[in-house]
């Protein structure tokens, strides 16, 4: 069988000259020009310098020649095993990862399914009200969220104080302040899943929960083996989008605690930056910010493997 | 979360930016002997709202000289200033901030201070932020230094006067809370080190000698003993949140007392008002061997990138001039850097001014090392909050420090 016998119509073998082929796609590499030069200075450009710079010393003195910065091969890389402020952030960072995601998920399952139920406008009330802490800007919910966890005037402790409970200082010890991150995280969140779940759940056939009813299946038994198995697609796409979200953890942190009380709330991210931007130590920085995009391809992965399934993604 | 962006392409992103960013920072340069031109001059918050001002007159004066004022946020003028060293598009001046100093002139970009500037006119703290290495890089332009402030109020009721020894001052901490009835009793951050190290320097201690840390020592362990029983005997709050201001807290009568510098006289008297008048006071530092504070504020230095150092310099002169200093402190109440300017009017007849004045000639200044900054926030304040809420000994958090400070150091 030949190999032109196998290729798609769209595909089909290409005729004439290398120039006639280009001037056919001559009109679409120019619509994505825009954007391909924006990508190239300013993604991909640095994604590559900064790869270059990780096997490199480039600190504070090579700032005015940047080529006089001493190349040291996986130096920084082997510093990243004993450097314990690091690993600090790592574990923070996977805590917050492997506790927020499925809080995050599950939330905003529970939130579509019940609007999934509701109607009119009702729905679209609550809809916006989940979606509204998505699309508002990070750094004023920080705030906001730095004042109602705040342990003396706080609306929370003042909340807990109303039934007697003498509420802890959320941020300021390292018990709680974790947790606290973590709980603005999902709330912050878990709209934007909502809103994804609830477009996949009315797309679910209601031929197949009348044929389940039919067969006399609870409505437990409906959610277990239709609905969430033919959510599995959605679920991977929500888990991929927010584990990389989650690893890059920053804002919140930032704001909040500024990564303490004794590094308890330090991520992976902010490490990058204060050893980048405040101490200028980029080559080491560098190889942090690679070692947390290794992390991210490595767990997409996993995520594809595990939630893939039958169906495919 | 930025879930659009590649985290990994931040740190070279900088790099990136720097060749492409940067002000205007070109000047004319002569050469001829008279200074003339075009100067660039970047300063940072109200120094660079209102340093036109004095540019306006300097050019009366000197019309052959052209001065260009840049404002920059403070928040901002790290990064800038770092972006314009990477891009070689330094401006001629820029005010910096005294911490800044050693990190600047690792980069190989300033300019030493020419010898027809007499360095002794400083007050001595201030002068040492801009020595590093032995080669003076840049000049005090105005300073700043801590105080105790304290309720005077809740002093009497407690029944004690202002502190002038440690013991005092435990003392006095203890009596605001107990007899008084204030909630704390003085309040120190948990890991501030700028709060902590004074109280080496009282104990006759000090952080680095001849390029050598020494945190290791008696001295730097009894300090850290003493900070760490403020929190032990519950004494100040075991946590500061971010973006705590301290000021609320004086006014209503929480935080009686707190170390700061003058910015907090007008923030007292604006948020305190009729309230809290008379009610306040200030004091010089407690004593142990010495009763030495912090110094602070801004350095100038002239880049040696700038195509016009003469003019660069007779800008920066004009600024160290006694009256010159003392018409800065009255633009925007900057305390003068050149101890002569001290000599005469509100300078020298306020009592609160004058206990900043007397505090100035024994303040010291972190060491003007490259790599301060990290040492300062990964060493010292980390392993203080270890020894103040984490449970660790002084003895252990000294010798963390003087482990982690050398090997950053080495670097």
């Amino acid at each position: 069988m030949s190999d032109a016998a196998i290729r798609r119509p769209d595909q089909a073998v290409p005729h004439g000259t290398v120039w006639s082929r280009l001037s056919r796609h001559l009109t679409g590499w120019l619509f994505a020009l825009p954007w391909l030069i924006i990508f190239a200075v300013f993604l991909l450009i640095p994604i590559v310098a900064s790869l270059a710079l990780s096997f490199t010393s480039f600190g504070l003195g090579n700032l005015r020649d940047w080529f006089s910065a001493d190349f040291v091969g996986l130096d920084n890389y082997s510093k990243l095993l004993s450097d314990e402020r690091f690993h600090k952030a790592a574990r923070n960072t996977a805590v917050f990862v492997v506790v927020g995601v499925p809080l995050t998920i599950a939330f905003g399952l529970a939130a579509a399914l019940g609007l999934n139920q509701a109607i009119g406008k009702l729905q679209s009330v609550f809809r916006v009200g989940y979606y509204l802490p998505v699309v508002t800007s990070i750094v004023a919910i920080a705030v906001i969220w730095r004042y109602l966890l705040n342990a003396d005037f706080g609306l929370v402790n003042a909340a807990l104080g109303l039934v007697g409970i003498e509420g802890p200082n959320w941020l300021g010890q390292k018990s709680t302040a974790l947790a606290s991150i973590i709980a603005l995280g999902v709330w912050r969140n878990f709209g934007f899943d909502t809103v994804i779940f609830l477009a996949a759940l009315q797309g679910i056939n209601p031929v197949l929960y009348e044929a389940a009813k039919v067969d006399g299946a609870t409505p437990w038994a409906m959610f277990w083996r239709v609905t969430l198995p033919l959510l599995r697609p959605t679920i991977l796409f929500l888990a991929v989008i927010t584990s990389v979200g989650y690893l890059q953890l920053f804002e919140e942190p930032f704001v909040m605690t500024g990564g303490g009380p004794l590094d308890s709330t330090l991520s992976v991210a902010m490490y990058v930056y204060e050893q980048g931007f405040r101490f200028l130590n980029l080559g080491y920085a560098s190889a942090v910010a690679y070692a947390l995009f290794i992390a991210i391809v490595a767990l997409t992965f996993i995520q594809f493997r595990f939630l893939r399934g039958d169906e495919g993604a | 979360m930025k879930r659009s962006t590649f985290l990994a392409a931040v740190a070279a992103t900088l790099v990136l930016l720097a060749g492409c960013g940067g002000d205007d920072g070109s000047s004319s340069g002569t050469g001829d002997g008279k200074a003339s031109g075009e100067v660039t001059v970047w300063a940072m918050g109200t120094e660079g709202e209102k340093l036109g001002v004095l540019a306006k007159e300097f050019m009366a004066a000197n019309p052959d000289i052209k001065v260009k004022v840049t404002p920059i946020a403070w928040d901002v003028a790290h990064d800038k200033l770092i972006t314009a060293v990477a891009g070689n598009k330094t401006p001629d001046i820029s005010q910096m901030g005294t911490t800044w100093m050693g990190e600047f002139a690792q980069t190989g970009s300033l300019e030493p201070v020419p010898d027809d500037i007499d360095t002794s006119q400083f007050f001595e703290g201030a002068r040492d932020t801009a020595v590093v290495d032995g080669t003076t890089y840049g000049v005090p332009w105005y300073v700043e230094t801590r105080l105790l402030y304290y309720r005077s109020d809740l002093a009497k009721k407690a029944g004690v006067t202002p502190p002038e020894t440690w013991e005092d001052l435990k003392a006095a901490a203890r009596a605001m809370k107990e007899k008084a009835g204030a909630k704390y009793g003085i309040s120190l951050a948990p890991n501030n080190w700028q709060e902590f190290l004074p109280f080496v320097w009282q104990n006759g201690g000090d952080v680095i000698e001849d390029n050598e840390m020494t945190f290791d020592t008696p001295e730097v362990v009894e300090a850290l003993d003493f900070y760490k029983s403020f929190f032990a005997d519950g004494l100040t709050a075991d946590s500061v949140p971010e973006g705590f201001d301290v000021t609320q807290g004086f006014i209503a009568g929480t935080h009686p007392m707190f170390f700061s510098g003058p910015w907090h006289m007008s923030l007292i008297e604006e948020q305190g008002g009729a309230k809290l008048k008379g009610k306040w006071d200030i004091a010089a530092m407690p004593e142990k061997e010495t009763g030495t504070s912090f110094v602070g504020g801004s350095d100038l230095v002239v880049f040696n990138g700038s195509g016009n150092k003469e003019a660069a310099w007779a800008f920066v002169k004009y600024l160290l001039k006694p009256d010159v200093q003392r018409k800065w402190y009255e633009t925007v109440s900057d305390l003068p850097a050149v101890q002569s300017a001290w000599d005469q009017g509100e300078l020298a007849s306020d009592p609160h001014l004058q206990l900043f004045g007397e505090q100035l000639k024994d303040a010291k200044s972190p060491p003007p090392i490259a790599k301060w900054e990290q040492i300062a926030s990964e060493v010292v304040n980390a392993e203080l909050e270890k020894a103040t809420v984490g449970g660790a000994s002084a003895e252990q958090a000294a010798k963390a420090m003087q482990e982690k400070a050398s090997s950053i150091g080495a670097e």
